[in-house]
């Protein structure tokens, strides 16, 4: 369960942004298909981990990319959800991965007046 | 007035690796600067790690050092000392994988500075999943998977075996007792990762010790 210290990461790196803790009414987060994260176990980990270093209870709003591959067979560029889509031409998963591992804390949605 | 409330929006836009990637260039830095090769073992738990740096050790003897991440007592440590080089314990605390921080932590305590030493091992915490996403600053990251864990499971930990430079496949001297069809781990592993180089070994007997070494000698006497 890794996404526990991710969660925690992710009030830290909150934190120092606003410059300590206060209630949120939303956090936006960007994870990747190949990212190697559970999106369920993350918000599992992120509610509790919230509560509990003074964030309030924010709903966490996961944008989910499509990663970007390049075939190495046919040189198609496409798009996957996730690891186990091959090639939409030919089939193969002999491949580059150009993008897909991203995971990023994006915004934070605060109410006015509650600071 | 609930649905006239207005809400401050503050952009973070910060990778949530940030801080780990930042240790693992600082890690990867000071260990290119002292020319020190740098590897990262990652398997499941009881799939050979520290046999195999038993038997590396054997083979670089002062040439290697380790560190040592995966279980909370001194014990894996004490196995490597034994085989004869240095080892450093990293006190994990119950975590499921290292991250770069422990690993520079590590490296403070340890002794880099012999002209020999070009070998770095790090045993990471046994676990398919969490280990995977982050950076220790190493050289290579090297999965280990081992015969009695089945033939199946490439596919059901992608992350891992989409990230690793090198497959080891540990235990082959249990092959005549173990249905596990090596070539399907191979093309699977291969379909993650077209460019991941393969070695079979046993790091009990042996067998296939010395290809790995050689191998891993060649990456760093470049
Ligand atoms: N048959 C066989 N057993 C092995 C081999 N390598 C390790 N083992 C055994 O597997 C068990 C776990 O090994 P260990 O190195 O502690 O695994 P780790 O948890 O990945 O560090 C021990 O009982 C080892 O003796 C091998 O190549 N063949
Ligand atoms: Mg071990
Ligand atoms: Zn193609």
């Amino acid at each position: 369960m890794h996404e526990l210290s991710l969660a925690k990461d992710m009030t830290r790196i909150i934190g120092k942004v606003l410059g300590g803790c206060k209630p949120l009414d939303t956090v936006n987060i960007t994870i990747g298909p190949l990212s190697g994260i559970s999106p369920e176990s993350l918000r599992f980990c992120f509610t509790e981990v919230a509560k509990m270093e003074g964030f309030g209870e924010p709903r966490l709003v996961i944008t989910e990319t499509e990663a970007k591959l390049i075939c190495l067979d046919c040189d198609a560029e496409y798009q996957a959800k996730e690891f186990y889509q091959g090639c939409p031409l030919c089939g193969s998963f002999n491949r580059r991965i150009l993008s897909g591992r991203e995971f990023t804390v994006d915004s934070v949605e605060i109410m006015e007046g509650t600071d | 007035m609930c649905d006239d409330i207005t809400k401050q929006t503050v952009n973070i836009l910060t990778p949530v690796m940030n801080k780990n990637d930042r240790f693992a260039a600082s890690n990867r830095e000071l260990l290119n600067g002292k020319i020190i090769y740098t590897l990262n073992l990652i398997s499941s738990p009881g799939a050979g790690k520290t046999t195999l740096l038993e038997s590396m050790a054997r083979f670089f003897g002062s040439k290697m050092a380790v560190i040592e991440g995966d279980v909370q007592t001194d014990r894996d440590a004490e196995r490597i000392r034994k085989a004869g080089c240095q080892a450093w314990q990293i006190e994990t605390g119950g975590s499921c994988h290292l991250d770069a921080e422990a690993v520079n932590h590590a490296l403070g305590h340890m002794d880099l500075e012999s002209d020999e030493l070009a070998l770095l091992c790090i045993e990471n915490v046994g676990n398919l999943i969490c280990p995977s996403s982050y950076d220790l600053g190493e050289n290579l990251k090297v999965g280990l998977l081992s015969l009695p864990e089945g033939d199946d499971k490439i596919l059901k930990y992608p992350s891992l075996f989409s990230r690793i430079s090198v497959l080891v496949i540990n235990k082959m001297d249990l092959l005549p007792h173990i249905d596990f069809d090596v070539n399907r781990v191979i093309d699977e592993c291969r379909s993650l990762n077209p460019e991941v180089l393969v070695f079979t070994v046993s790091a009990k007997t042996g067998e296939g010790m010395e290809e790995f070494c050689d191998f891993l000698e060649n990456q760093f006497s470049d």
